[in-house]
């Protein structure tokens, strides 16, 4: 009976910490990391303020732990979708379609990044290694295969990750009150191919 | 998400065979994160190979690219309670 009781409890302690997280992520995404409120958290999970508190002793650990959680689902999307053997192209889809899935939820990391604490740009860095990883290898792949220009990887990877970072902290600007990878990404691979494509630019094709 | 299974060292999912250490799907580290031999690296070589990973593909400074690399480790399995380079 005790046993069955604890067994409830745990259960039930594992689903209030997901709904906290759910909420946070919602919060998070429409008002942002840092001016969030714990309060606000708790209201959206419905639950009372202090039971945030149960979970997480700060709301530092809260937006670390959220941050952490969330970037750990993106970057596995990111791995699930970018096929081994893929070319930079399907890299560079695979990337737009794993961060769309949580856009503004990421368009806030893209905007508060460097704000937040260690741990949290750890979060970041991990998201962006999910991309590199792949991209690294599909560039090499392309650049031997003449597809691409020899650019340095690292070089490819923040000019790409600059473009989109832009586009997502504007994407009220881009695609007022829509996805703006929904709406602008096709256009965005499409031009950064161009731009890195072996073929040059079009006066130099012709 | 699937249930993809995740690297202890590095995090990195595990898709196919190729991707675990010697092809062996019983081994919950990665191809990336092996010796030679099979064995698993220590911390410091992770730290060092993951830190040259985020300078290659990132560009980050080296110092910077360590400290990250470092922190980056201290959420994963295989390294959880490790403070300093072994």
């Amino acid at each position: 009976m005790s046993h069955n009781m604890g067994k409830l409890r745990s259960v039930k302690k594992v689903r209030t910490r997901e709904s906290l997280i759910t909420a946070a992520i919602r919060v998070f995404s429409r008002d942002g990391f840092l001016a969030a409120r714990t309060s606000e958290i708790a209201e959206e999970a419905g639950l009372a303020h202090g039971t945030v508190f149960l979970h997480f002793p700060t709301q530092e650990t809260l937006t670390a732990t959220v941050i952490e959680e969330c970037g750990l689902r993106i970057a596995a999307r990111i791995h699930e979708l970018a096929e081994r053997g893929a070319g930079v192209r399907e890299v560079l889809d695979a990337h737009l379609r794993g961060i769309g899935e949580f856009e503004a939820f990421y368009a806030r990391l893209a905007i508060e990044g460097p704000l937040l604490p260690a741990r949290a740009r750890n979060s970041i860095l991990g998201i962006h290694s999910a991309l590199s990883f792949h991209m690294g290898e599909a560039s090499e792949r392309d650049q031997k295969a003449g597809i691409i220009r020899p650019i340095p990887m690292y070089f490819l990877f923040n000019t790409w990750i600059g473009l989109v970072h832009y586009y997502l902290a504007n994407r009220e600007l881009f695609s007022p009150g829509g996805s703006v990878i929904g709406r602008r990404g096709a256009e965005l691979i499409e031009n950064f191919m161009n731009m890195i494509g072996s073929g040059g630019s079009k006066e130099e094709a012709e | 998400m699937t249930g993809m299974r995740l690297c202890v060292a590095c995090g990195m999912p595990m898709k196919t065979a190729a991707d675990f250490a010697m092809g062996d799907t019983e081994k919950d580290y990665c191809v990336h994160c092996a010796r030679t031999d099979g064995s698993m690296q220590s911390y410091g070589e992770k730290a060092a190979s993951l830190a040259a990973f985020l300078v290659m593909t990132q560009g980050l400074d080296g110092g910077a690219a360590l400290e990250a690399a470092k922190g980056m480790m201290t959420r994963l399995p295989a390294w959880k309670g490790v403070g300093g380079i072994a």
